[in-house]
C-alpha cells in the first residue's frame, strides 16, 4: 500500500470529520492549511483512522507528524506490522 | 459515582441504570429549554394527535446519556466530547427507562473512548440509540 493510496483512502475520513465535502488532501496538507482542523477534530481524525486501519497510535508517534504525508507513512508502517 | 481511570477501561465494559420521565423533569426541561410545544405540555393536545399522553421532550429523554457518561462510564473523570442520537420512538411522562452503554473503542493517545448506548422503555421498546464520544481527564 503506497503513500498516495493511503492518502486517497484518508480523503473520505477527513471530509466526514471536518465536514468539508470538497476537501482535497495532499502530502503537505496539515492542520495549519485546513480550516476547522482544530484539536478536537484532530482527536476525531485519529480515532477514525485507528478504526479504519485497525491500528493503535502512541502519543509520541502522533506528535512527530507534520502533515498528511507523514500520517500516511505511519499508517503504512503500522499496517505492515499488524 | 464510578471513578474509572483510563487504565481501568476495556472494550466491552458496560453499565446501565434505571430512571423515569417525571413530571418535575418535564416542567424543568420546559423552563430550561424554552420549548413550550403543547405536544409536551398539553394532555388533550397530545391525545388529539393520536398519542396516549404527553410526549416527553426528546432531548430530556436523551439527557440521560449525560448521566451514563458522567456518573457511570467512565464516571468522575469524564469529559463529554459528543453524542450522535437517533430517536426511535417517543417516551411518555411516567415511563420507566433503562439506560445502557458499552465501550466499543479506546484510543490511547488522547484517552478517548467511544460508547454504544441505548435507552429502552419498560416494555422493552428502544426509545433511542446513541454513539457517544468522551475523554478521560484524570488527575496526574
Amino acid at each position: 500500500m503506497s503513500r498516495d493510496t493511503i492518502i486517497q483512502e484518508l480523503v473520505p475520513i477527513f471530509r466526514d470529520v471536518l465536514d468539508q465535502p470538497d476537501l482535497v488532501l495532499e502530502s503537505k496538507t496539515s492542520a495549519s492549511t485546513v480550516d476547522g482542523w482544530d484539536s478536537l477534530a484532530h482527536v476525531n481524525l485519529v480515532v477514525a483512522i485507528e478504526k479504519k486501519y485497525r491500528v493503535k497510535f502512541a502519543l509520541g508517534e502522533l506528535q512527530a507528524l507534520k502533515n498528511v504525508g507523514d500520517m500516511a507513512d505511519l499508517i503504512e508502517k503500522k499496517v505492515k506490522k499488524s | 459515582m464510578n471513578e474509572y481511570r483510563w487504565t481501568d477501561l476495556k472494550v466491552g465494559l458496560d453499565a446501565q441504570f434505571e430512571t423515569a420521565i417525571t413530571e418535575a423533569a418535564m416542567k424543568g426541561f420546559a423552563e430550561i429549554s424554552g420549548d413550550n410545544n403543547p405536544l409536551h405540555l398539553d394532555e388533550e393536545f397530545a391525545r388529539n394527535r393520536g398519542f396516549p399522553g404527553r410526549v416527553a421532550f426528546g432531548l430530556l429523554a436523551s439527557s440521560f446519556y449525560s448521566k451514563l457518561v458522567g456518573v457511570y462510564l467512565p464516571g468522575k473523570f469524564a469529559l463529554l466530547h459528543g453524542i450522535d442520537v437517533e430517536m426511535k420512538a417517543p417516551a411518555f411522562v411516567g415511563d420507566r427507562l433503562t439506560v445502557k452503554g458499552q465501550i466499543t473503542h479506546l484510543s490511547d493517545p488522547f484517552k478517548r473512548l467511544e460508547i454504544k448506548a441505548a435507552i429502552v422503555n419498560g416494555e422493552g421498546k428502544t426509545i433511542s440509540k446513541a454513539k457517544i464520544r468522551a475523554g478521560v481527564h484524570e488527575p496526574a
